[in-house]
């Protein structure tokens, strides 16, 4: 292999580790040189808030990502779960903390029963969340008759609020993430996710509960699409039929712009974080420059086309590496 | 709520008159709506089914949840029953003009309520001119909005535009650029996207007015996306009623029950008001005058008018609008 070579090799390599910061400062750069004010501290304050609903499900479903699995009902999680703390909230009582937790609970309720599908009967996860996607928001369409639910007015004051100048979605966006980062890097448990979506016999062979840490990302997504949605209402104050409807595209979307792999063992609570961020970075610079509003959905598009095709590039190139040769390859 | 919209129901019902008292024969009706995601849908829903069952024909109701495909399979299922004329709400026109081709086939006839399929040379079609009503209801607000500012000053108009799939959306923007372009000089025109879902609109209006601090005017293509855009406004101190330093003028459309709450309240000052009553009752003469006749693919537009409700005629008209009759019923007291 040739210096030259080796030196493109590392360039293309780095460019693809680095490909979502690559993309958030070209779009950046982009849409602050068509609107200064789009880089102004209060804009980028609101890309922050109004990314922490897709940006909490996101770390939630990344964590399913890096076991190989999916979760396709996270948009109607989100439905559901928001309104079992709608109906605590309101005929039972219970404040704003009381709704945090009926979401959360709700959430990891709905996330247990795909778990138990998906390990206690051996169902492909792609099915079975593709099934409980429509039973979760059937089930929400039941109980409200497909009608729009309003929250008691007290939760419209816990969204828009802020502690020292950081708005409240902000701040749970930010504690979420950082917990899931602990988790991930600090604690066995973290150890066992990444083992078992590099390798899922190895991980059984070295004494690891399969079937446990699969059932617990498939409870912990739940709980955080439970509470997205919870986050997300609590800044409109209504919820209706159509709500999270086609969410857990953008979730999966920025999920992998963040660098998970969809086939497993690779990804961080952080890189969701930037994925999120960066899928509201443009939606905002697209509402923000004024663009043709037929042309928006073609531009978001391209951006999760991108993510995806980076993503293929990287697993490529990577089993290129892993494939072993009895001479080095030559280029 | 439940037993409000009911009553509401019932007072539809009653002014449907008596053509449905005692019919001269009972039929099985298949009603295929989109969804009831709104106020309107809500007391559209409850005046058709209502009025059906109290005149003894049976009713079978399917709720497609938004999605198209799932509501040609529903109205076929439905024709695979045997049923003697379909209702229809489709999710958008494209997929009407498919379904009622396809129920017309079956010697099936359908009334499309409210939202037109593309192609509105079939079926009865019951649809409100919505280009005509928005630019009714924006007319006003420019007028107001007008005659506040400084001579020659330039204003900021926003648009929330819902799902431009949707032809109601599609005209209501076409009505509101018609008001506008009668000063174009006067506006500069903000466009948001919606497609009716409170949390784009949510993010989407939100940047808007951070690169456009100052909105002197703002028209919403649905009245359900108000609470959403108080959400944006009021933490700006935007959310001010006529009559106070910082009013945005603003208007919607649907005539709901929150939108006429507003109204009241001074924050909203105009909405198009479809007549929710008038298209129900068009929609069940038809279809039930087709099936008496026989007549399996009757051809029919059927347009309601509409109006505007403004700050300034509430006093006179504030009981056409069926959002104010059901917030005089207590439907947003939960």
């Amino acid at each position: 292999m040739s210096a030259g070579a080796s030196f493109r090799e590392r360039a293309v390599d780095l460019a693809l580790r680095r490909a979502t910061v690559i993309i958030f400062a070209v779009v950046l750069l982009y849409f602050g040189m068509q609107a200064p004010l789009f880089l102004g501290v209060e804009n980028l304050g609101n890309i922050v808030k109004q990314s922490a609903f897709l940006g909490i499900a996101a770390i939630g479903i990344t964590l399913v990502l890096l076991t190989g699995g999916i979760d396709l009902s996270v948009g109607s999680v989100m439905y559901l779960a928001s309104l079992a703390a709608g109906f605590a909230m309101r005929d039972m009582g219970v404040g704003v903390a009381g709704g945090v937790l009926a979401a959360l609970g709700a959430g990891a309720l709905l996330g247990a029963i795909n778990a138990f599908f998906i390990v206690r009967l051996g169902i492909v996860p792609f099915i079975v969340t593709l099934a409980t996607l429509f039973a979760f928001r059937g089930f929400g369409a039941f109980l409200t008759s497909s009608r729009q639910f309003d929250f008691p007015p007290g939760l419209r004051s816990f969204g828009l609020a802020s502690v020292m100048g950081i708005p409240v979605p902000v701040l749970v966006f930010a504690t979420v993430a950082v917990v899931a980062h602990l988790a991930l890097t600090r604690t066995t448990f973290g150890r066992q996710v990444y083992a078992v979506g590099n390798d899922a016999t190895g991980a059984v062979k070295a004494g690891i509960p399969l079937g446990r840490v699969r059932a617990a990302v498939y409870v912990i997504s739940g709980a955080t699409a439970g509470l997205a949605g919870f986050i997300l209402i609590a800044q409109i104050g209504r919820i209706d039929a159509g709500f999270g409807q086609g969410r857990e595209f953008d979730v999966i979307a920025a999920a992998v712009l963040g660098g998970a792999s969809l086939f497993g063992g690779v990804g961080t609570a952080f890189g969701a974080v930037i994925g999120a961020t960066l899928m509201q970075t443009v939606n905002t610079g697209l509402a923000f420059s004024g663009m043709n509003l037929y042309l928006q959905p073609i531009l978001q598009a391209g951006i999760i086309f991108l993510a995806v095709l980076v993503d293929s590039l990287r697993q490529s190139r990577q089993m290129l590496r892993r494939r072993r040769t009895i001479r080095p390859i030559q280029r | 709520m439940r037993y409000s919209i009911r009553t509401a129901a019932a007072v539809a019902a009653l002014s449907l008159g008596g053509a449905f008292a005692a019919p001269a024969q009972a039929a099985t009706i298949c009603f295929a709506f989109q969804d009831l995601e709104t106020e309107f849908w809500v007391a559209g829903h409850l005046a058709i089914t209502s009025t059906l069952t109290e005149a003894g024909h049976t009713v079978l109701e399917r709720n497609a949840n938004e999605d198209a495909n799932r509501q040609f399979e529903q109205v076929n299922d439905c024709i695979a029953q045997g049923v003697d004329g379909v209702i229809l709400i489709p999710q958008d026109g494209e997929s009407a003009t498919t379904i009622v081709a396809n129920a017309q086939e079956n010697d099936v006839p359908v009334a499309v309520f409210n939202r037109p399929p593309s192609d509105l040379s079939r079926g009865i079609v019951v649809v409100a001119d919505n280009a005509v009503i928005a630019e009714q209801a924006v007319d006003h607000i420019v007028e107001k909005a007008l005659a506040e500012a400084e001579e020659g000053a330039t204003l900021n108009a926003v648009i929330v535009v819902g799902d431009l799939g949707d032809p109601n959306a599609v005209g209501r923007r076409a009505g509101f650029n018609s008001a506008i372009e009668k000063h174009a000089d006067r506006f500069n025109v903000i466009e948001v996207a919606s497609n009716w879902d409170a949390a784009t609109a949510l993010s989407n209006l939100e940047a808007a007015v951070t690169a456009n601090p100052q909105i002197d005017l703002l028209f919403t293509s649905s009245d359900f996306l108000f609470p959403t855009i108080r959400s944006v406004l009021e933490p700006r101190g935007m959310w001010v009623p006529r009559g106070e330093e910082g009013h945005v003028w603003m208007a919607g459309l649907d005539g709901d029950a929150t939108a006429c709450s507003l109204i009241k309240e001074g924050y909203v000052d105009a909405t198009g008001v479809q007549d929710l009553y008038f298209e129900a009752e068009s929609a069940l003469n038809a279809i039930l005058k087709a099936v008496e006749e026989g007549n399996t693919d009757p051809n029919e537009v059927i347009e309601d008018p509409g109006f505007a409700l403004t700050s300034d005629n509430l006093a006179e008209r504030e009981m056409d609008m069926w959002g104010c009759v059901l917030l005089a019923e207590g439907f947003l007291d939960q």
